[in-house]
């Protein structure tokens, strides 16, 4: 059987469309996509929110887009948990047992499989839980960035960028929707956000424990796998949508963060990280809206 | 049937062509009953979902992007989305020109749960006019904004199938739901 598959060669049926990165920083309309998030720029002004940031406001049962943003969001957590589970799936079986570079021990093998078995629970409940919220499977499109980070060909950067990156997004996600549910009195919703969150708590304190082991004599792999980390971390930080900012869609989950093995100074880089993202797509966002102003011949529209 | 201008006649930042628009806007008002002249606009630069009746002498609908936008291909019109959306406007237009909503308020006056009940009443006229509604989507939304209860459940039933309800008749689906989620 091959080994390091690309994105291209994963499985899926017609019902699956995927978008790539490229595609959606390239949408020269304001930020957000197709129901993305909640609330409009003057409604953000109005209630302390930053100005400027359509289709990027709190994830709150009451902004107007609420229930598409909320079914949009749980369409892409599914597509994420069918890529973690092939993710983890190859890692189990792209390398060699052993102790050098591209290799791994036995050990982290069987983690690996055992999240396995957490994504394929997880793809379940995300099946019912799309049904529940009158989302078709495909209604939304797929983007298959879980798992170009899983496609890496080091090992520990894999874990890096899915584990300890894109898993840590899973834990913050996974909590705003729990809330989300809570507030909107969705216990469906609300019960299957807390059980999935358990499980990532889990797959990100698993990336944190190997990443130490791993690197225990290695201080230079371990400071590449936390650039690479860092690269995904600010990526994936959903354009600064997910921060430590009140009005962000998506609030950095400290709590659960710190029990999967991050430490405050990592969190705290991660909220940076995420700043700088948000500032350089609000600068995108600007620039976008003067170019189309300047074609228009008039002034900028108000932020 | 009337006509169906729609702006802007050419789109920059989106892949949407007024006249399928037009055409799409023209059958559902024809099987609505609409027989004056439709005025579309559309805010293209908003990837979001608003939609609004500006006014029913003359008409005039305005709807963000996003409301007519296919969620698999971003920027690309949607014809589910595009009935989906004009339609529930289309008729609402109906209703408004019907004194029986003439206490209606304005849409931008309206509620989230006033205009969620309101959309749920048209959508199930769509859907039986032949166009798809999505009744499980709106279900969703329904509950999202009314509460996640057998009352809710039983009054989006009612709203979807009924037709000749009168404002007063929403208003009371409004309050009876209002009821139950402060029961709960």
């Amino acid at each position: 059987m091959k080994r390091h598959l690309t994105v291209e060669d994963l499985a899926r049926d017609g019902r699956f469309v995927r978008v790539n990165m490229e595609d959606r920083m390239n949408d020269p309309r304001n930020v957000g996509g197709p129901g993305a998030y909640g609330r409009d720029a003057a409604e953000q002004a109005g209630e302390g929110g930053r100005a400027g940031r359509v289709g990027l406001g709190r994830m709150v049962p009451d902004a107007p887009n609420a229930p598409d943003a909320a079914r949009s969001l749980m369409h892409g957590i599914f597509v994420g948990e069918i890529q973690a589970l092939e993710g983890a799936g190859r890692t189990c079986y792209d390398f060699d047992l052993g102790d050098g570079a591209d290799q791994v021990p036995y050990a982290l093998k069987l983690d690996m499989a055992r999240q396995c078995w957490d994504e394929a629970r997880h793809c379940e409940i995300s099946v019912k839980l799309t049904e529940w919220m009158g989302t078709e499977i495909g209604e939304f499109t797929e983007s298959p960035f879980l798992f170009q980070a899983a496609c890496n060909p080091d090992a520990l950067l894999r874990l890096a960028g899915v584990n300890r990156a894109l898993e840590g997004l899973a834990i913050d996600v996974f909590n705003t929707m729990r809330d989300f549910g809570d507030k909107a009195g969705d216990p469906v919703l609300e019960f299957c956000e807390d059980w999935m969150l358990a499980d990532e708590v889990t797959h990100v304190k698993m990336g944190s424990d190997w990443m130490r082991k791993l690197t225990v004599n290695d201080p230079e792999r371990r400071a590449r796998a936390l650039e690479f980390q860092s690269v995904v971390d600010k990526l994936f930080s959903l354009g600064g949508g997910r921060s430590d900012d009140e009005d962000s869609p998506i609030r950095l989950a400290r709590r659960f963060r710190q029990m999967a093995g991050f430490t405050d100074s990592e969190i705290d880089e991660i909220a940076e990280v995420s700043r700088q993202a948000r500032n350089e797509a609000e600068d995108r966002v600007a620039a976008r809206r003067a170019a189309m102003a300047a074609a228009a011949g008039s002034s900028p529209p108000a932020s | 049937m009337g006509k169906v201008t729609v702006t802007p006649e050419e789109f920059s930042l989106v892949f949407f062509e007024a006249d399928r628009i037009a055409a799409v806007t023209a059958e559902i008002a024809a099987k609505v009953g609409i027989e004056p002249d439709v005025q579309v606009e559309i805010e293209e630069a908003s990837p979001l979902g608003r939609l609004r009746v500006r006014s029913v002498e003359p008409i005039e609908l305005w709807a963000q992007g996003g409301a007519l936008e296919d969620p698999r291909r971003p920027r690309y019109l949607s014809e589910r989305h595009l009935a989906q959306s004009l339609g529930r406007l289309l008729f609402r237009v109906k209703d408004r020109l019907n004194p029986d909503f003439a206490d209606a308020p304005q849409d931008d006056d309206l509620t989230l749960q006033q205009q969620n009940i309101w959309d749920i009443y048209c959508l199930g006229r769509l859907e039986r006019a032949g166009y798809d509604a999505a009744k499980s989507r709106w279900l969703y939304h329904f509950r999202t904004r009314q509460g996640f209860s057998d009352v809710s459940d039983a009054a989006f039933d009612r709203l979807w199938a009924a037709d000749g309800l009168t404002w007063a008749d929403l208003e009371s689906v409004r309050t009876e739901l209002a009821e139950a989620r402060s029961a709960a």
